[in-house]
């Protein structure tokens, strides 16, 4: 078989194509057995005519669809070629997070140098950056060598002007952040080669870079309004109580978006490199602490859901309460016997530990674990630590558990599980990507309606009669839980008076259902110093007036209107029973 | 003799025809890509404008934004023009416009402008 037919088969195609062939041999034969040669030469010419003129209407018809079908007209090709390799981060409102920008390179070739002097003492002058040992290696080489990369436009411009021979620029794309230290911790940064290296860049590094996305920007869940005046408060409760670190956090209770994350110290990610190991830190997320009486809402709640108690049960607070293998105190001992409501208010231990103990080991480990505490925060930042839990949950963990000693979370993780508490008993997800609105986020429930409302009741008690007083903002209806926990002193192997962690977990309003609009606040300071009053850094002292002071500056941008005054359990309320009589 | 075998000069018409559509190809294809050519140059002087412009665009947004930090509009806004947070007890509504004309709050004591603190 022919390789014709092998290709082409019996199909008619081929067939004709024989044919022809076949008729043009023969018509060739013919014109020679007549004698008529020239008929030979005109023919073979035709052919060749048709051949050439196939030829070029094929090439024409190929030129032609492509000047008028070009690619080019489409854009793609170039815009691709010029596209920024990471997708803009911006804040929930689309105000510029993080963007990709043309920078340059400068390379040095010595080879065209022609005045090594010249050269060496003008790029001295215009890059003060560059170390003088390294310019002159760049000199001495005996290729073209990078120098140095980032520089702007205008600085581009500027070593241009100097019309220096073997100095030339490359273009490069480099990642900056406008807001500089703003949100650093949650945008994170990247290498100089557009890899996340922290924070958000890192959690989305993916998606960022997928072509896909392309130029559009990439909303985050923060709000920049928001997060300036948290990190402003907390900047200057630093100052006043300079702490060894810090923690900002704002979030929506209901969606778990975080509105607002600081930590401090803080740094520049525009020269991430620049900052000290400290302060690139994000105390939020990967730090946990022993955080002492903000988990009492956590034991409240429990209490309150399982039935063990309401707000109307009793606590005999005039003794010590010897637990497990410890003997519990109050901080300020009211030696009463208090309602759940004053074992709030005052932040009794000892109320607390009797409540924890008629929950009873085994129902307290169940709920801390449904509440998200004995696992690092679910969010999308890869730097969610893991907490520090009791390995065997007895009468000598609740002894301590249950007014937040013994058990070391990130502020994250203690934020999720407040959120759970607020809006209606739902544990969702903490994210840092803007959730659209009217999208329903949804999770387990841990808790009931009924007892999301009386913590919410119990943490406005707290701010209107307790603690917690100084974060009260009219017409707010703050509502909050103020904790001072001692750190352990693993050299002492003893509890500090001296070093604590102070904070203050907030929401508001507190009034309404739980589905209203709600928001979770939370400050804390790791070892804040005594300021000039001399008062002891409680958090009721060093967070809780900063929590306050956000609230009244991000309630406008939240939309939280003014309102009349919530006071819960303000009238004198017949006493229930007591709960855990024993000593 | 028919159309095509009669002789123009001593070449036959078919020939000339033949060549004729041959130059004719040949100019169209020479024509087709010089006109492409000159509008491939044209369309990628433009698209390189625009990305240019996108490039100024993006450096402009990202300096828009540096100065709209809002650390910095509440520190000059502090120091130049005296302002501040607004407390909830000094926000209302429209409708509680003519309440609070009838009762104005006392007018709260902030830096003078040009007094940076």
């Amino acid at each position: 078989m022919s390789l014709g037919e092998q290709t082409f088969g019996g199909s008619p195609v081929y067939r004709w194509l024989l044919r022809r062939m076949w008729g043009l041999e023969h018509a060739f034969e013919r014109s020679r057995a007549s004698g008529r040669a020239e008929d030979d030469t005109r023919i073979r010419i035709l052919f060749v005519l048709a051949l050439f003129i196939l030829g070029f209407a094929t090439l024409g018809v190929g030129a032609t669809r492509a000047a008028l079908f070009s690619d080019v007209l489409k854009g793609d090709g170039i815009e691709a070629a010029a596209g920024v390799p990471r997708a803009d981060l911006v804040d929930r409102n689309g105000r510029l997070l993080a963007v990709d920008l043309p920078h340059f390179g400068l390379y040095i070739d010595p080879r065209e140098i022609w005045d090594l002097n010249e050269t060496r003492r003008d790029l001295s002058v215009a890059l003060p950056q560059v170390a003088p040992e390294r310019l002159e290696r760049a000199l001495r080489a005996n290729r073209r060598t990078y120098l140095i990369g980032g520089l702007t436009p205008d600085q581009r411009d500027r070593i241009d002007d100097l019309g220096l021979p073997g100095v030339s620029f490359e273009p490069e794309e480099k990642r900056v952040y406008p807001l500089d230290d703003t949100a650093a911790h949650l945008i994170g940064f990247t290498d100089s080669g557009g890899e996340g290296l922290a924070g958000a860049e890192l959690a989305f590094n993916e998606q960022v870079r997928n072509p896909g996305v392309g130029n559009a920007a990439f909303p985050l869940s923060i709000d920049v309004r928001i997060q300036a005046a948290l990190e402003d408060e907390l900047g200057k409760a630093a100052d006043q109580f300079h702490p060894k670190g810090a923690v900002g956090l704002v979030t929506n209770v209901h969606t778990g978006e975080i509105l607002a994350l600081a930590s401090w110290p803080t740094f520049n990610p525009n020269r991430a490199g620049e900052a000290s190991p400290d302060a690139r830190l994000d105390r939020a997320a990967s730090s946990v602490f022993e955080m002492g009486s903000v988990f009492k809402a956590f034991t409240m709640a429990i209490g309150l859901d399982t039935g063990v108690a309401t707000p109307q049960s009793t606590f005999d607070a005039r003794q010590p309460f010897h637990l497990g293998y410890r003997t519990i105190t109050d901080y300020e001992a009211t030696h009463k016997i208090l309602t759940m409501v004053e074992v709030f208010q005052h932040s009794s231990n000892i109320g607390t530990a009797k409540l924890g103990e008629a929950i009873g080991p085994a129902r307290m480990s169940r709920y801390f674990d449904a509440l998200g505490l004995t696992r690092p925060a679910r969010v999308e930042l890869l730097e969610s630590a893991r907490p520090l839990t009791p390995k065997v949950w007895n009468d000598d963990a609740i002894a301590s558990i249950s007014f937040g000693h013994g058990i070391d979370v990130s502020p994250l993780a203690l934020a999720r599980g407040y959120d759970a508490l607020l809006n209606g008993g739902y544990l969702v997800p903490l994210t840092i990507r803007k959730v659209e609105p009217g999208t329903k986020v949804t999770g387990p429930r841990v808790v009931s309606n009924r007892t999301s409302l009386e913590v919410l009741q119990l943490m406005r008690a707290n701010v209107t009669g307790g603690t917690g007083r100084s974060a009260d903002i009219p017409g707010l209806n703050v509502g909050g839980k103020t904790g001072t926990g001692d750190k352990f002193e693993p050299s002492l192997r003893r509890y500090s008076h001296s070093k604590q962690v102070s904070s203050f977990a907030a929401t508001f309003p507190t009034d309404g259902p739980t589905s209203a609009p709600r928001y979770f606040v939370f400050m804390l300071m790791d070892e804040p110093q005594r300021d000039k009053t001399g008062l002891d850094p409680t958090g009721g002292i060093v967070a809780a007036p900063a929590v306050g002071r956000v609230i009244e500056r991000i309630a406008p941008f939240l939309g939280i209107e003014p309102r009349p005054a919530f006071t819960p359990f303000q009238t004198a309320q017949a006493a229930g029973p007591e709960v855990g009589g024993g000593q | 003799m028919s159309l095509m075998g009669r002789r123009i000069r001593g070449f036959r018409l078919v020939d000339l025809l033949a060549f004729a559509v041959l130059a004719v190809l040949i100019l169209g294809v020479y024509l087709a890509k010089t006109i492409a050519g000159k509008e491939r140059a044209e369309i990628a002087t433009a698209q390189r404008q625009i990305n240019a412009e996108k490039a100024r665009i993006r450096m402009l947004n990202a300096e828009v934004a540096h100065l709209e930090e809002p650390a910095r509009i509440q520190r000059l806004s502090e120091a130049y023009l005296g302002m501040g947070p607004v407390p909830p007890s000094r926000q209302i509504t429209p409708d509680q416009l003519a309440e609070a004309a009838l009762h104005p709050l006392p007018v709260p004591k902030l830096p003078q402008p040009g007094a940076p603190r």
